[in-house]
């Protein structure tokens, strides 16, 4: 009953499996890559880095029909720019490699919408990034055990919560977006997602 | 440390980008005071990237690569360096003021109440800051809509409780309130609202025709 809008065809009959399985391997590969790619310049490394996060990027960039195939290329390429400018304050202590490209992609696609609405604002969406220095290592490996947590629970997420969250962090929609879209009461979405960031178990280290 | 914070329905379509620019930089100016909702703000991350990472890949072409590696060598662009040295004011803050609050431009609403609307390009918001004079009260009012307030200095009191530095707070249309500013110093807030606000009684009612929203 619910469309899945993301635009490409090999999308249908993905709803519950909107993702692919899991490799099982930590991305802590990827964390790797990324400091390589930081500290040294590495061009072998952010080759491989690009062959595996550009086509997940691109299929972020094409989630909800949002944007078109050029100027998802353009996203892929700035965020890709992003990547090898930014990767030495890359802290794989702090956060998975894809938590952090996902800001930097989340980012650069707000920025691309605004331009694209020629909507003119003297804040780019990086500017909102609070970057703290000097965490305490403890709040750190809070932090961390916190992500090892919800990437291990996210695969157990019933379909109708993961939808939500897929319209939320891959479309970019609000939950009233969300709710007219998926044409669901504003109440159910905001339930859902309240019973996915239990399941996520996003407060544990809140109280 | 804050005692009041945003629900995690905010914080999450923070995380997630889909907040209209001028309430994410008020949630973006709280997580600078607040270590709690950080924290929380950095595993609903965490969700987006494990979410990236299940995406059904689309195909990229080699050509998108040999641009990207051409263009590696190209200066990065200027970016803002975040916050400037030890300030009390959040550095998003900072950057939309360009001066500390004493040389705004704050136009009087009424005896205890100042405003200074700041710039953000949100046409759907206003983005302000208020200045409530000590121990003075902002007349009963409502809003036709959303309310989010940062305390930034002083604090103020809306007979539930009282509210700090980094306190904020969310009201909606059906909320009815008259803060007053504590004592001892004046109260500076962010507001972020989505529909004017409205006096509510008698005395005042007669600005309500003044108070049109400042979005922008």
């Amino acid at each position: 009953m619910v469309e899945n809008k993301s635009g490409d065809e090999s999308d249908s009959g993905r709803n519950s499996g909107k993702w692919a399985v899991p490799t099982g391997r930590r991305t802590d590969e990827w964390s790797e890559c990324l400091v390589l790619i930081g500290n040294s310049n590495d061009r072998a490394s952010f080759t491989r880095f690009f062959r595996h996060f550009a086509p997940l990027i691109k299929a972020f960039a094409l989630a909800g029909s949002s944007l078109s195939a050029a100027h998802a290329d353009e996203l892929v390429q700035e965020v890709m720019l992003k990547v090898w400018q930014k990767a030495s304050g890359f802290n794989p202590e702090k956060a998975a490699a894809s938590t952090w490209i996902y800001t930097i992609a989340r980012n650069c696609r707000t920025d691309m919408f605004r331009r694209l609405q020629k909507f003119d604002t003297p804040l780019a969406a990086d500017d909102l990034n609070i970057e703290l220095e000097g965490e305490e290592p403890f709040t750190v490996l809070h932090t961390r055990r916190g992500s090892d947590r919800i990437k291990d629970l996210m695969g157990q997420l019933p379909p109708d919560q993961a939808q939500i969250l897929a319209k939320v962090y891959m479309e970019g929609k609000s939950h009233s977006e969300a709710a007219a879209e998926l044409d669901l009461p504003l109440g159910t979405v905001k339930s859902r997602v309240r019973l996915a960031i239990q399941k996520l178990q996003v407060q544990m280290d809140r109280q | 440390m804050a005692k009041h914070h945003p629900s995690n329905d905010l914080l999450m379509e923070y995380a997630a980008g889909s907040l209209p620019i001028a309430q994410a930089a008020c949630i973006s100016a709280h997580l600078s005071y607040c270590d709690r909702c950080r924290r929380t703000y950095d595993q609903l991350q965490t969700v987006g990237g494990t979410m990236l990472e299940r995406l059904e890949p689309v195909p990229v072409s080699e050509a998108l690569l040999d641009t990207v590696l051409a263009r590696l060598e190209d200066p990065a662009p200027l970016a803002y360096s975040g916050q400037t040295e030890a300030s009390e004011i959040p550095g998003l803050l900072e950057r939309l003021i360009n001066k500390d609050f004493g040389q705004l431009v704050w136009k009087r609403v009424t005896r205890a109440l100042s405003v200074s609307y700041l710039s953000t390009g949100d046409m759907q918001h206003e983005f302000a800051l208020l200045r409530i004079a000590a121990g003075g009260r902002i007349p009963e009012h409502t809003h036709g809509g959303n309310e989010m307030t940062l305390v930034l200095e002083g604090g103020f009191s809306d007979g539930r409780d009282s509210y700090h530095p980094g306190d904020f707070i969310f009201r909606s249309s059906d909320d009815t309130h008259a803060p007053v500013a504590l004592d001892g110093e004046d109260c500076i807030c962010l507001t972020v609202l989505d529909a004017p606000l409205r006096f509510t009684s008698w005395q005042h009612r007669w600005l309500n025709p003044f108070l049109k929203l400042r979005a922008g």
